[in-house]
């Protein structure tokens, strides 16, 4: 996942280099989305996450495309 | 064929290969990992393995060196992350955010824009996102990370 000023240079980057053009988030979204994701990685009893987890995790931060093709 | 199931020393193997991460801003050796556990160095290699087959860290392709153990990164990417004295690789955008998260701890980064010129800096300070402005831009569903990690 690559960091853009802007949605504009995205969409820009995928033309110039052929990239499918997925879905962007704002940094502050992309915090909230690594704390729920990242904020028990080094718990002592994490034992990874099933696909409903990660799903709900997602759709928290209004990742929508995620779950849309994962379903 | 599907891989042996991860037992729970696996979990803490995978426990102590993120905390020697961290601590020496490196992935540990199979062969430091023996021996902090009491292990052969094989049996060490085995579960590097079993932890990559589970995509609970990732190796590098065709060697047992770990290349990822998520948000961290034992190679120079575009994202520098400074926490609690250290300096660490995150693998991509969202993991250098990724880093503080896990580590529940303040954090500066650096990161380089992937179109035109220039650098990002942003900063995790009680809690709080602070700094440059950006998108992070997710190519991929997520059923299809697995397939070609380094990619996404």
């Amino acid at each position: 996942m690559l960091l853009f000023r802007s949605e504009e240079d995205v969409a820009a980057w995928c033309v110039a280099t052929g990239e499918p053009h997925g879905e962007s988030l704002p940094l502050d979204q992309v915090w909230e989305l690594s704390r729920a994701w990242y904020g028990d990685r080094m718990d002592p009893d994490f034992r990874g996450r099933t696909t409903d987890a990660v799903m709900k995790i997602f759709a928290n931060v209004g990742l929508t495309s995620a779950f849309r093709h994962a379903g | 064929m599907t891989a042996p199931s991860l037992d729970d020393r696996d979990w803490q193997m995978r426990s102590f290969i993120y905390e020697f991460f961290v601590e020496h801003e490196r992935p540990p050796q199979y062969d430091e990992l023996a021996r902090h556990f009491g292990i052969a160095a094989a049996e060490a290699r085995l579960a590097y393995r079993r932890l990559h087959d589970h995509h609970a860290l990732f190796l590098t392709p065709g060697a047992d060196r770990i290349l990822m153990a998520n948000p961290l990164s034992a190679a120079p990417t575009s994202y520098r992350v400074h926490v609690a004295g250290r300096s660490l690789w995150a693998n991509c955008a969202w993991d250098s955010l990724g880093i503080p998260a896990m580590l529940h701890t303040d954090a500066r980064i650096k990161a380089t824009y992937a179109y035109g010129e220039g650098q990002a800096s942003y900063a995790i300070t009680s809690g709080t996102l602070h700094g440059d402005s950006g998108v992070v831009h997710f190519p991929l569903p997520f059923l299809q990370w697995y397939d070609d990690l380094v990619h996404t």
